[in-house]
């Protein structure tokens, strides 16, 4: 295996893992702050014990979120040294303040999980503020090192050196605005749906109704406030990539050639060979004008770029679809919930509701992780566009792929950790559940 | 002195003194969690289990710190470090992960080390592992030995493996597995107080007789770096950390607890200070400068700017956080 093939499969592997766990540590500490403020506001114990319900769950996510982290920054120096020398001056920047918030996030989790019996119920409340808000600003400030990455800003090259930084540009860069808004709604529609998917399994089990229909109508707010505004976050960053990313937008929508009134392509495979896209379904017209807003607009496709620039559609189309197509799916899920939900007015308990939404559950995860792989992918062959190859970034040192191959050990024994304790009924008597498992009536 | 490459290598000094005294510590609960012996074994297990719950992630992000500002500030002796120290490092990581991964399986799991045998056993042998290749690989990378040509990092592929490097993973071990039974000397009382009195006396015997004979090995192989060890002014780093260590010795011998912590940690922070202060002014002793490391000043500046407001927001939440749980830390799981 070539050391970049082995170094960017290690890469990929690390943070498709980090990207689960920092999702649920940006979106559940919103959702333990509402749970919190509503038992104070309304002095419903119940969503008090929600919240402690949750801790264990974030507990365990945020601890190996920040041993995945770890993971990620060894990584940067490990198999990307070339371009930390290049970029480190710059992204770090992203990344130092980024360390501030998840110091923050870490302590005043300690405060709210271990502080359950020596802070009272408002400073526990206090306490999730911080969290939410140090989560969600170190999830907005390490995607500026990602953005940078697809718009690099805010510097000049002179004779092979980095000259005439500008840290402000460069962290403001033209693809952080649309990539962080996008970024951290979809971590809060993710969130929401995996919480919400939780909970409808527990309902279609019949156990504990009351506090998992409180979860699930928790959980499926947010995310239904969310998802719209991701649709509309996604329009821009179409928009933006069109004027930024072209052979990004390019590889995203199979377009081969550049074309006056270009077709939206639905599913199908790009095939190079023929420049075509097959058993796509095509929508006239359509691309043109999501992209600039006029049905006659030019849209440069692939072969407007030299040949070795250009991403390979066929692994950033499908993804693309597959971000899209998921969010539809979740849109379907928590219309039919708020629908009956207004219609019963009561939380609907329908078994095909409830197993609808516990299929729909994983779809805010696998948005997020394809539309994370559209970005990259569609960046290629570029670690840093326009700047530096992904070649010539890589480590000059050898035995990559071992190491690719013990990491995929430790992420194996990680996930297997997980999924043992995660899915096993929590054990009485740690100080760590909610005091005593009120026994509710089923309804 | 005061040029901005010098503060930015004074940061991370500060991450990696801040996390060899908070995070070295929690690793040695792991040690002496191995290590726990005596009528009181268990006790001994659960109290240090108990005391690392609330503290270790938030300890932790020092070394994030460290990496961080390693590749922001000094990003050609990162790239370079990070290059030829791949082995050591990625040996660090994965101990790193399987402590934390099974800490946090233990105590979420809702049972304490006597009924996870498995978990425990994962974390007391990443707990000694973890500051063992870190402190290979710290030491390692002041041997002179990485070369730098046309930019790239080079080295023997071995060159980690020395001597001199192995001793520095005792000694990473050893800081651990000093601080840990000395910090809980505050946070306990009666007899497991005296068991964790009588550790603490022990690791440091031991700690100190290590770093003294690293010196000797440190003329044999390393003898720019140990040449400026033992110049003036870093050898008065040197003596003071010898005299803190002492102190603590006494300290510890005459029941004075706190007293005996803080001494303790500015042991351990002098120890540091006086290896840092050997490598200026170069970052790869012997072949780049720090200057020559460093990122441009633009960065430097805007990274103290972020330090700056980092720690008005880092210093009050991180004195309520050990306020906290400095205590008694097993009332809530109890």
């Amino acid at each position: 295996m070539s050391p970049v093939v082995a170094a960017r499969a290690l890469m990929g592997i690390s943070l498709g893992f980090h990207i689960i766990y920092s999702t649920i540590g940006i979106g559940l500490p919103l959702l333990l702050m509402i749970a919190e403020w509503r038992s104070l506001k309304t002095g419903d114990e119940l969503y008090h014990e929600l919240a402690r319900r949750w801790i264990r769950t974030a507990g365990v996510l945020f601890a190996i979120g920040a041993v995945s982290g770890t993971i990620l920054s060894f990584e940067l120096g490990f198999l990307w040294p070339r371009f930390m020398v290049f970029s480190g001056p710059i992204i770090g920047l992203a990344f130092s303040m980024e360390g501030f918030a998840f110091f923050i996030e870490a302590i005043f989790l300690a405060l709210y999980i271990y502080g359950a019996q020596k802070l009272s119920r408002w400073v526990q409340f206090f306490c999730t503020i911080p969290i939410t808000v140090a989560s969600a600003a170190s999830g907005v400030i390490v995607i500026s090192a990602n953005a940078w990455m697809n718009t690099p800003a805010g510097f000049t090259i002179a004779n092979g050196i980095l000259v005439d930084v500008h840290p402000l540009q460069a962290f403001a860069n033209p693809a952080w605005a649309h990539e962080a808004v996008h970024g951290t709604l979809a971590a809060y529609v993710a969130t929401g749906f995996a919480i919400a998917g939780v909970s409808a399994s527990a309902l279609l089990r019949g156990r504990d109704r009351e506090a998992n229909k409180l979860a699930l109508t928790l959980s499926l707010a947010v995310a239904s406030v969310c998802l719209p505004l991701m649709l509309i976050s996604g329009d821009w960053a179409a928009t933006t990539l069109a004027v930024q990313q072209k052979p990004k937008l390019a590889a995203m929508e199979a377009l081969f050639t550049t074309t006056r009134g270009a077709p939206l392509v639905i599913a199908g495979w790009p095939d190079p060979a023929s420049g075509k896209v097959l058993y796509g379904i095509e929508i006239p017209r359509m691309l043109s004008f999501l992209a600039h807003r006029d049905l006659d607009a030019i849209v440069e496709g692939l072969d407007a770029f030299p040949p070795g620039n250009s991403p390979d559609p066929r692994i950033v189309h499908p993804f693309f679809d597959l971000m899209v197509g998921s969010s539809f799916i979740m849109i379907g899920a928590a219309a039919w919930f708020w629908w009956l939900r207004w219609r019963c007015r009561e939380v609907p308990q329908g078994k095909w509701l409830l197993r609808t939404l516990l299929f729909a559950s994983p779809f805010g995860m696998i948005a997020l992780e394809s539309g994370w792989l559209v970005t990259e992918f569609g960046r290629q062959p570029w670690i840093a566009q326009g700047h530096m190859r992904v070649a010539d970034g890589v480590t000059t040192q050898t035995g990559i792929g071992l190491v690719l191959f013990i990491f995929l050990i430790v992420y194996l024994a990680l996930t297997a950790g997980l999924l043992w304790l995660l899915l096993r009924p929590p054990s009485a008597g740690t100080g760590m559940e909610t005091k005593q498992e009120v026994p509710h009536v089923g309804t | 002195m005061w040029a901005l490459e010098n503060l930015a290598g004074g940061a991370v000094l500060l991450g990696l003194v801040m996390y060899a005294v908070f995070g070295g510590a929690d690793f040695g609960g792991g040690i002496w969690t191995a290590l726990a012996s005596g009528p009181r074994a268990a006790e001994q297990r659960e109290s240090l289990f108990h005391a690392i719950g609330p503290v270790w992630e938030t300890n932790h992000v020092w070394l994030i710190f460290v990496v961080v500002t390693l590749f922001t500030c000094f990003p050609k002796g990162f790239g370079a470090l990070f290059t030829v120290l791949l082995v050591p490092l990625v040996i660090a990581l994965i101990g790193i992960n399987f402590r934390g991964a099974a800490f946090a399986f233990r105590h979420f799991g809702g049972q304490t080390g006597r009924h996870i045998p498995f978990m425990a056993e994962v974390f007391t042998i990443s707990s000694i592992l973890t500051p063992f290749a870190m402190g290979v690989a710290v030491t390692a990378s002041v041997t002179g030995r990485i070369v730098l040509v046309d930019g790239q990092a080079k080295a023997e592929p071995w060159f980690w493996l020395s001597p001199f490097t192995l001793l520095g993973g005792v000694i990473g071990m050893g800081i651990c597995a000093y601080l840990a039974p000395i910090y809980m000397t505050v946070r306990t009382d009666g007899e497991l107080q005296g068991d964790f009195r009588v550790r603490g006396i022990i690791a440091g015997l031991a700690l100190g007789i290590l770093t003294a004979v690293e010196i000797p090995v440190a003329m044999m192989e390393v003898p720019l770096f140990a040449g400026r060890l033992l110049a003036h002014p870093v050898v008065y780093v040197v003596v003071l950390a010898a005299i803190f260590g002492i102190a603590t010795q006494i300290l510890l011998w005459k029941l004075r607890f706190f007293c005996a912590q803080i001494c303790a940690a500015g042991t351990v922070s002098l120890t540091l200070a006086g290896f840092v202060a050997a490598i200026y002014p170069d970052f790869l002793v012997g072949q780049l400068t720090l200057a020559g490391a460093a990122a441009p000043h633009v960065t430097l500046i805007a990274y103290f700017a972020i330090l700056a407001v980092g720690t008005i927001n880092l210093v009050p939440s991180l004195l309520l956080l050990y306020r906290t749980f400095g205590g008694e830390s097993d009332a809530e799981l109890s």
